[in-house]
């Protein structure tokens, strides 16, 4: 069994996110959820129109991802998505409800229906970065490395992937709890329950 | 009619999400599909749901679809032709 | 040397009826579980749908007025499978719950007795853990359509390699409700009539609901099925619609068979939706891998697309055809309808059968293909 290393990982909480514990931007708290990944996408500097159609998990997803890619990057096309939160896509599931139950004019958007499956945003990614790989999202009732550590070594042994990028990704209307890290063989951080409970729960200034 | 098209440029930005457009950047004439606006299978969707909620016409036939979302300017002739 | 995993015991509910064999009969019957639904609870039009009547069988569960309709069809799953095979239910069993919306119609609905929070998947998983005692957390997977096959592929990808566990429960559902009927109505993806998998004159895909369950095992019991290969691989194409080249479902064919060891295939279960799009794809993929003349089913000409449950549901049907020897035919099919010629089973009829693969796809572009074969 090889050792692998978390070689790049991102953390958005709150109004803040910071890459390899390095703040990339940080907004008052008060700051509406969605105007802070409109003003996060605005500091990536790229083109990118699809980013404004996406959820809010979706778009979370994407920056945490695109901000690690420019660290340990860019992914190989079989880096494994390895995903998991709380309350799945309920953001869109919330949205599509209230357009359907509306009193007046009930009326259903595909592109909100599209966003109501939390994998939606492992496809995004994979859009992005040409990833061919394997994505699971799990829901679990809180972030789970005790199991999540084990399955991603036993996918990078299995030798079908040879990166994977994982972790917890709640985000809700007003709120986002966001950890995700690449993992490969090259150096970096030791992929350990102990290690990754200990970026998950990481303070900044 | 240009107030429709002036109408119908202010909802497509919004339904579809194109934050990085405003009502001027788009002309009524631009392939909204294909090369001009770049526009995909579920924009397509969104706009019969569109055509459906704001001016009461129900499209099903892909087809037709197709050529009444060329331009805004054979949407707006569409929706002049068929509103209710 | 990665250790062996097989299916050694499965069970089904659907519109049919309870239990595995009983659905096989069923099938080769040429029943189908697909009828017109008139409730403008459901939606505002009549659809075709699979649709399960849930009144002849509620009070099997003890305590039913505490657990939501689709939990009590897992409890029945759940309970019949462990009754049958008499699984411990202790630490060295593993349980993965597979399903796409779980509890949604519980979501903005001001006429349910039950409490929103029930909508959240782990608290819907609580409610089935505490029913039954497990040790281990249920590991839910919601991953679009191929949850129920992804399932599957996690529960054995640690059962291979984690001394933890013995062995697995996996089960998958998802019911109707309005919230994904009209989704997919807005997507027009729905038929006005029964479903025609692979069909010249297909026209969309019929909603089903139903309840699947495998039991995997490292120990080959009499009828067990190896699982020899898997391949998950996404289009990093478009989030709804499949690949025009079919090139994740191809990547994961490619990888499942090279991992299986390159078998000859005898039939392959299909995702076969009916829509267009999505039976032209598997149609090229399947092209592009030289499997177009193995003899293909889909079964959502019977039961309808029934999300979560669908990868299991499919491969439990799958697995009752090896074992019986049996091809089983591809319901709603009549005429050529791919670009690329597919050899769709018409009729069932027995045959010397050993290998099968099923695939399936799913939003997001996500796919995957599972080589089974009779030990």
């Amino acid at each position: 069994m090889h050792a692998y290393h978390i070689q790049s990982h991102c953390l958005i909480r709150g109004r803040s996110i910071t890459v390899n514990g390095n703040t990339f931007l940080e907004m008052d708290p008060s700051t509406a959820l969605n105007d802070f990944l409109k003003a996060a996408y605005r500091e990536l500097h790229i083109d990118y129109p699809k980013f404004h159609k996406m959820d809010g998990l979706s778009k979370a997803i994407f920056i945490a991802a695109e901000l690690m890619a420019r660290i340990s990057g860019p992914y190989s096309s079989d880096t494994a998505l390895i995903f998991s939160n709380y309350s799945s896509s309920y953001i869109a599931d919330s949205k599509h409800a209230a357009d359907i139950f509306a009193t007046e004019h009930p009326t259903a958007s595909p592109a909100t229906f599209v966003y109501t499956l939390p994998n939606i945003a492992m496809g995004e990614i994979s859009i992005r970065h040409q990833l061919h790989s394997e994505n699971v999202f799990f829901i679990f009732d809180s972030y789970f490395p005790e199991f999540l550590v084990p399955y991603i070594h036993s996918v990078l042994d299995g030798q079908k992937a040879t990166d994977t990028i994982s972790g917890w990704t709640e985000v809700t209307e007003q709120t986002c709890d966001l950890l995700l890290y690449h993992t490969g063989t090259g150096g970096g951080i030791p992929h350990t329950v102990a290690e990754v409970k200990r970026l998950y729960n990481e303070e900044h200034e | 009619m240009s107030e429709l098209t002036q109408e119908l440029k202010a909802k497509i930005i919004t339904q579809l999400n194109l934050e990085d457009l405003t009502v001027d950047d788009l002309d009524d004439h631009t392939p909204l599909f294909g090369d001009g606006l770049g526009l995909d299978s579920i924009d397509a969707l969104e706009l019969i749901v569109m055509l459906d909620k704001s001016y009461g016409i129900k499209l099903s036939d892909p087809k037709e679809g197709r050529k009444v979302f060329e331009t805004v300017q054979t949407m707006a002739d569409f929706i002049e032709a068929n509103r209710k | 040397m990665k250790r062996e995993v097989f299916v050694v015991g499965d069970y089904l509910i659907s519109p049919l009826g309870r239990g595995s064999e009983y659905h096989f009969q069923q099938l080769l019957g040429g029943h189908t579980a697909i009828s017109p639904v008139v409730d403008p609870q459901l939606a505002d039009h009549p659809i075709y749908a699979a649709r399960i009547d849930e009144a002849a069988w509620l009070s099997d569960i003890s305590d039913n007025t505490r657990y939501t309709r689709l939990e009590k069809l897992f409890i029945l799953a759940l309970q019949a499978l462990i009754d049958r095979h008499g699984i411990p239910l202790d630490d060295r069993t593993l349980v993965v719950l597979s399903t796409t919306k779980g509890n949604i119609a519980l979501l903005h609905n001001r006429e349910s007795p039950f409490p929103e929070a029930r909508v959240y998947l782990p608290v819907m998983a609580d409610e089935i853990q505490r029913y039954f005692g497990f040790e281990n957390r249920i590991i839910t997977v919601s991953n679009a359509c191929i949850s129920g096959s992804l399932a599957i592929s996690v529960a054995r990808q640690l059962l291979q390699t984690d001394d933890r566990y013995e062995r697995a429960i996996v089960l998958g559902g998802d019911e109707l409700s309005t919230f994904i009927v009209s989704g997919f109505d807005a997507f027009q993806a729905l038929a006005d009539e029964p479903c025609r998998p692979f069909d010249r004159d297909r026209k969309g895909l019929n909603l089903g609901e139903a309840v699947a369950a495998v039991y995997l095992s490292k120990v080959p019991e009499e009828g067990a099925v190896r699982i020899m290969g898997v391949g998950s691989c996404n289009d990093a194409n478009h989030i709804s619609g499949p690949s025009r080249t079919g090139e994740g479902l191809y990547r994961s064919i490619q990888v499942a068979m090279r991992e299986a060891g390159n078998p000859a295939l005898d039939f392959i279960s299909a995702h076969g939706t009916a829509t267009a799009y999505n039976d032209e794809m598997e149609a090229i993929a399947l092209d592009r891998c030289g499997l177009s003349a193995v003899p293909l089913h889909s079964l959502k000409g019977c039961f309808g697309h029934t999300l979560g449950a669908s990868g299991l549901l499919e491969t439990v049907v799958a697995i009752h055809s090896l074992r019986n020897n049996h091809l089983v035919a591809s319901p709603g099919f009549q005429h050529q309808g791919t670009s690329i010629k597919l050899n769709v089973i018409t009729q069932p009829r027995p045959r010397p059968l050993t290998t099968f693969l099923k695939t399936a796809s799913g939003f997001g572009g996500c796919n995957i293909a599972t080589v089974f074969q009779k030990v």
